[in-house]
């Protein structure tokens, strides 16, 4: 009882200081507790401070957006207690019928979309990941290695640079558009590649990282035109930031997800049979130019959409379907579903560490996915030496 | 009763012709067809287009029916193919391998039958000792033994195997030629096998045909094509054609010319 008057008059301490922000600032406090503002670190004009003309000075907006980290870190270690104290879920229940307005309010703007974005966009790349990899018979395979996501960085970056002269877009849409379109069009080169070059995997593998390269050389000559706070925003942007998301790319990217899942599903017999070796399926009649077209494509459009929201997230389409394949071995079956449940997993601990490690900061999580990732990989990896 | 014909076939690698009018013996039931040459002869250009993933002109007839006159997935129904490589040395299992293969393949076993299959085919092969260890932990005979269990998992009516015991020992070798003799005349199916053992052919096919720069340089029994002349000719070595007391044939290849 005592804990859970704390608790609330945290909550209501917490969200006091957000009103105030909200008041100060002239902005929605909802789009402040959902941290809207926190993932453009000093610079970026958001569609509510947009008539207030140039972006404010860096030093100035750092503090403003101190303030809701601090909030969101409280609100998170307090459900992380909750969770280790062992609560029931009768008790949880009863907690959420208690919860007034503005808990309500943190909890269904600010930490769910957080928490299922993680999910979504974990599952996403670990089965983007899973499939590059065996498609490509290449262990390093992943969505990255194939140019998306360094498109995806580049339509971001161009987003950044030319967002000022372009109105026919909500600014707020203008940043996921380029890149999911930027990431696609890198995708659709691919499978160009996959169907022109009659689908030869070194073939696909060498020009996926010329695209790659390709990518990055254009967004280096974007840097060197864009001014001082462009080249923050689209390195701030690289680092990958769960906290952009909200409701509607949760739900964008869960769907794509959920749509794409039962076509992999469909294909797990074909993906097992291919790790026999390409040669044994072409010669039992398996048509593996076309399968990989498919796969490539299907690769390339989660990984565009898990991409395009939140900035590059890294080593989970790596790291995901090796953890799995560690667990669970070879049969796709089992694999394919174990990859994006791994990948899930490994992001959401990263989103979860990004917001606990240090207090008051919330760490961009791409910055922390291999951190979480490679321990996880290499305890495995030692798990299996002493098995064997 | 299954028969398999091949007339006036020719292929190419980009601009450059791989085989020059190919015409193998007809073959009927239960019948072995083996196919020599020395190396680039064209044997495994010939396997490929027999098992139709590559592209060629001039007939080739299963049953009559023309190979590209029905489907890739009606073709390969009646066709199973081995090629030169072992399965690759992945974390896979030999028995993940087979269940995927019959099921990618959408064999019509349920899964009880299927399971005997399988059982029934490593038996035979001597692979239900490593049933279920990683292929990559298998030495490269009892690989090549998986990639013939993958290609008798369909009962094929024509079976294409690409130098089929290159990787075998000496048991291994005589022992999966026999099996698959003994196997196609049981179902009446066919077989066409590169092979560059002549004893192993002469010993285990009804009919040889000898390729050399992609061309057949003779065609027909053992007995006519295993010559003296014809060894000198294609492979370049002096040998003495013997025969055995249970008929069959021995080569002794003496040295290279």
């Amino acid at each position: 009882m005592q804990d859970s008057l704390v608790k609330d008059r945290q909550m209501f301490d917490v969200f006091r200081i957000d009103e105030t922000i909200a008041e100060h600032e002239f902005v929605n406090p909802i789009r402040v507790i959902r941290g809207e503002k926190l993932s453009h670190v000093g610079t970026e004009r958001t569609a509510d401070n947009r008539d207030l003309g140039k972006p404010q000075p860096v030093q100035q907006k750092r503090q403003m957006v101190r303030q809701p980290v601090c909030i969101r870190v409280c609100g998170i270690v307090n459900t992380a207690d909750s969770a280790l104290a062992g609560q029931t879920k009768h008790r949880l229940v009863e907690d959420l019928a208690s919860l007034n307005l503005r808990q309500r309010i943190i909890l269904w703007e600010v930490r769910l979309p957080d928490a299922l974005i993680a999910l979504a966009v974990g599952a996403a790349l670990g089965l983007a990941g899973v499939e590059a990899q065996t498609i490509l018979n290449n262990p390093l395979a992943s969505p990255f290695t194939l140019g998306v996501s360094s498109a995806a960085v580049l339509g971001a970056s161009v987003a950044i640079v030319l967002a000022p002269s372009v109105t026919f877009l909500p600014e707020a849409a203008i940043l996921p558009a380029l890149a999911l379109v930027f990431a696609l069009g890198s995708g659709m080169l691919v499978l160009a590649v996959v169907r022109f070059g009659r689908g030869a995997r070194e073939t696909v593998v060498l020009f996926g990282i010329a695209l790659v390269f390709l990518c990055n050389a254009l967004t280096a000559a974007l840097h060197y035109i864009a001014d001082a706070d462009a080249i923050q925003q689209i390195v701030f942007w690289t680092f990958g930031n769960l906290t952009r998301a909200g409701w509607t790319e949760v739900w964008i990217v869960s769907a794509c997800f959920l749509l794409l899942l039962p076509f992999s599903l469909r294909h797990v017999w074909l993906l097992t049979l291919l790790r026999g070796g390409e040669a044994h399926a072409r010669s039992l009649g398996i048509d593996v130019s076309r399968l990989r077209t498919w796969v490539i494509l299907r690769s390339s459009v989660l990984t565009a959409f898990a991409v395009c929201f939140v900035g590059t997230i890294g080593f989970i389409g790596l790291v995901g379907p090796h953890i799995a394949r560690l667990l669970l071995g070879e049969d796709h079956r089992f694999l394919v579903p174990g990859a994006a449940l791994c990948g899930a997993l490994v992001l959401s601990l990263a989103s979860f560490l990004s917001k606990a490690l240090i207090s008051g900061v919330i760490i961009p999580v791409g910055i922390l996915t291999a951190v979480v990732g490679v321990p996880v990989l290499l305890g495995l990896l030692f798990r299996q030496r002493r098995v064997s | 009763m299954t028969s398999f014909e091949v007339a006036n076939l020719a292929t190419y690698y980009g601009r450059t012709q791989a085989l020059h009018d190919v015409t193998l013996p007809r073959l009927g039931a239960g019948e072995v067809l083996g196919l020599l040459g020395p190396n680039a002869s064209g044997k495994s250009t010939l396997m490929r287009c027999l098992s139709r993933e590559k592209r060629s002109t001039g007939r080739i007839l299963l049953d009559a029916v023309e190979q590209q006159t029905i489907t890739h997935t009606r073709w390969h129904e009646q066709v199973g193919s081995m090629p030169q490589a072992p399965p690759a040395p992945s974390d896979l299992m030999p028995t993940e391998l087979m269940w995927s293969t019959a099921r990618a393949l959408a064999i019509n076993l349920s899964d009880a039958e299927l399971a005997a299959k399988i059982e029934q085919v490593f038996v035979r092969l001597g692979l239900e000792t490593v049933a279920l260890a990683p292929l990559h932990t298998l030495s490269g005979g009892k690989r090549q033994l998986v990639g013939l269990a993958l290609a008798l998992i369909r009962e094929p009516a024509l079976l294409l195997l690409d130098e089929p015991t290159a990787a075998l020992d000496l048991h291994w070798r005589m022992a999966v030629l026999e099996m698959v003799r003994e196997e196609v005349s049981r179902r009446g199916g066919i077989v066409i096998a590169a092979l560059h053992d002549l004893d192993l052919a002469a010993r285990y096919c009804d009919h040889i045909a000898l390729l050399q720069h992609g061309r057949i340089v003779a065609a027909g029994s053992p007995e006519e094509v295993l010559t003296p002349a014809a060894l000198a000719e294609v492979y370049h070595v002096e040998a003495e054609i013997h025969h055995a007391p249970d008929g069959s044939l021995r080569i002794d290849v003496l040295r290279p010319i």
